[in-house]
């Protein structure tokens, strides 16, 4: 039996070619696999796997103690035994995400700039600000599923633990909106410190490191500091304790001092003062991510 | 694209990096074809390509890619192709999937762009290890990766910034038969940067060089060549008297080892150095054409300006 070997040669390329869009989209597209450990190795998939579960079962262990009070001790019981909710699982559930994205930031922006992937990318039909404001989107989109997903399932849970699921929701809902842009809040300043501060170094476990140092260790030194201390000064200091910053704009949109802020000496400041001072550490931040950037490029 | 068409052109081009001058008014043309660009290390080289990719803007003049400046228009990126000199590849992705977001990257539909990845990896030889991460790859597939990524676009304009740097006798080779068969079976025009005379020669139709920042030549491979090539010559006894018959022939010879170097290499100058071995009756040991190394050609430049 005979066959026939064809060569199809070289075929150029005379399809759609749809620019800039769709490079912002690859970018985009890439970041959000990259921080899921997506079309790699097992070991990249084990961190942020992890950090989603912890967040989720986080959720689901408050919805199981609340549904389990209002069945055992009547409808109103998790306000009456001030159990967390909504208002406070971000405040739970920070620290994961601070660490989550000490663990994220860095895989998106130091391994590009270690490996000198970063200047292929700046040789495509895409800018610099393209290529960081896709990564910023990409990590922002998995920390926010991340951040929602557990408030969603604590909504259900909680509607589905109380006797009357129904009046629970009439009663409730607006936690929805709430829990939504509450998570926006933490998430879009999480995401730009995490950048900002992978922007220095190539080497993630540098970043990652000092991200997780930060995050851990301004909030006990700024309490205990503020402790010593009386009146404006240690208002204005506990101001620096990184994890409370977005926790204050959490608590303003819940209207309701969560468990992480309570003792918080920032929160005499005023809201005003508070979200301004959360818009500024979000703000400045990315302004100077952003300058890093434009530098990489003519 | 007709033969004359300008790819990229280069007028009165100076770049700075504070008091130190990379590029010094430096103006040539690049036409369709496999066109080297030759220099010694910190010559300008990659700094010329850096600005015609918009990496880098000029401290003064002008850079054209397909008749755009690619740092104002970064659109006209999508019709040229780039391979960096250093790493640039990411080392836990496999190579059908890096392929496939670079061609995205340039523009093209996913679906279009893995097909694409596909194609260019069939056509360097990697089709095989499509799926295995980069970052096991040996040098000369990660070269090949790399020379991919720069094609998977179907761009009209590649740039390769010193293809052959760190493979073997045999990698090289592959390497820049992979560069002929890129311009003579792809149809894309190559602008291909190296330090080594003999890639260029082998590879490329026209040749620019460049020293110090400035330009020193511009033209025909061939011409260069011929310009360039010396003829080297051993004898076993009576050297200095056929330095000295050679000399009244007015043929230029230097005293190389233990052998003889003569300027030229057309048949004019076989003819003399058969007429002077003949008169000294100096024994004949070697004879051979050779080509000047680059820090020769460069010497021999500056003496000359």
């Amino acid at each position: 039996m005979t066959g026939t070997v064809f060569d199809i040669g070289y075929r150029s390329y005379a399809g759609a070619r749809e620019g800039r869009r769709r490079g912002w989209l690859a970018v985009y597209k890439d970041g959000i696999r990259a921080a899921l450990g997506l079309g790699r190795g097992p070991r990249a998939k084990v961190l942020p796997w992890l950090f989603i579960g912890v967040l989720t079962a986080i959720a689901l262990v408050m919805a199981i103690i609340a549904g389990a009070a209002e069945r055992m001790m009547g409808p109103g019981a998790t306000e009456r035994l001030d159990l967390p909710t909504h208002s406070d699982y971000y405040g739970i559930a920070s620290i994961i995400v601070f660490v989550f994205a000490a663990i994220v930031g860095p895989e998106l922006l130091c391994r590009d700039r270690r490996e000198g992937t970063i200047q292929l990318y700046l040789v495509h039909p895409i800018t610099s600000t393209d290529y960081l404001g896709a990564r910023w989107a990409a990590m922002f989109s998995v920390l926010l599923a991340a951040a929602w997903l557990p408030q969603a399932i604590l909504f259900l849970g909680l509607c589905g633990g109380d006797p009357s699921p129904a009046t629970y929701f009439l009663a409730h809902w607006l936690d929805i909106p709430r829990f939504l842009l509450a998570g926006l809040v933490v998430v879009a300043y999480t995401v730009t410190i995490a950048m900002l501060t992978a922007s220095f170094t190539t080497r993630r476990a540098y970043a990652s490191v000092f991200l997780v140092g930060l995050f851990a260790i301004t909030a006990p030194f700024t309490i205990g500091l503020a402790q010593e201390l009386d009146g404006p000064v240690a208002q204005w200091i506990s101001m620096f304790s990184l994890t409370d910053i977005p926790l204050h704009v959490n608590d303003a949109i819940f209207g309701k001092v969560s468990e992480m802020t309570e003792h918080a000496p920032a929160r005499a400041l005023g809201t005003a003062v508070l979200v301004g001072w959360y818009l500024a550490w979000t703000l400045i931040p990315a302004t100077l991510l952003w300058s890093r950037y434009r530098r990489l490029a003519a | 694209m007709n033969d004359g068409t300008a790819l990229l052109v280069a007028e009165h081009l100076t770049k700075r990096f504070g008091s130190h001058v990379a590029l010094d008014d430096v103006s040539f043309t690049i036409r369709e074809g496999i066109t080297g660009i030759l220099g010694e290390n910190g010559a300008g080289k990659s700094t010329a390509m850096k600005i015609f990719l918009g990496l880098l803007r000029p401290t003064s003049g002008v850079a054209l890619v397909l008749g755009e400046n690619a740092s104002e228009h970064p659109r006209v990126r999508a019709r040229i192709g780039y391979m960096p000199e250093h790493d640039c590849l990411p080392s836990q992705v496999s190579a059908a999937e890096f392929l496939t977001h670079m061609a995205e990257l340039s523009g093209l539909p996913p679906r279009a762009a893995r097909t694409r990845a596909a194609d260019v990896l069939r056509h360097v030889g990697l089709f095989e290890e499509r799926y295995r991460a980069i970052g096991g790859y040996s040098t000369g597939m990660k070269q090949r990766v790399k020379l991919c990524q720069a094609l998977v676009h179907d761009p009209a304009f590649v740039l390769l910034d010193e293809p052959t740097a760190g493979l073997d006798p045999l990698g090289r080779e592959e390497m820049l038969a992979l560069v002929r068969k890129t311009h003579r079976e792809f149809g894309i025009s190559v602008l291909l940067s190296s330090h080594l005379m003999s890639d260029v020669e082998r590879t490329c139709d026209r040749i620019v060089v460049l020293q110090g920042g400035h330009l020193v030549h511009a033209g025909e491979v061939t011409q260069f060549a011929a310009e360039t090539e010396t003829v080297f010559l051993e004898v076993d006894a009576h050297r200095e008297a056929l330095v000295g018959a050679l000399g009244r022939r007015g043929v230029r010879v230097s005293l190389d080892g233990g052998g003889l170097t003569i300027e030229g290499s057309d048949e004019s100058v076989y003819d003399h150095v058969r007429d002077a071995l003949v008169e000294t009756g100096a024994p004949l040991r070697r004879m051979a054409p050779r080509r000047r190394a680059l820090t020769e050609l460069f010497e021999r430049e500056e003496r000359s300006a």
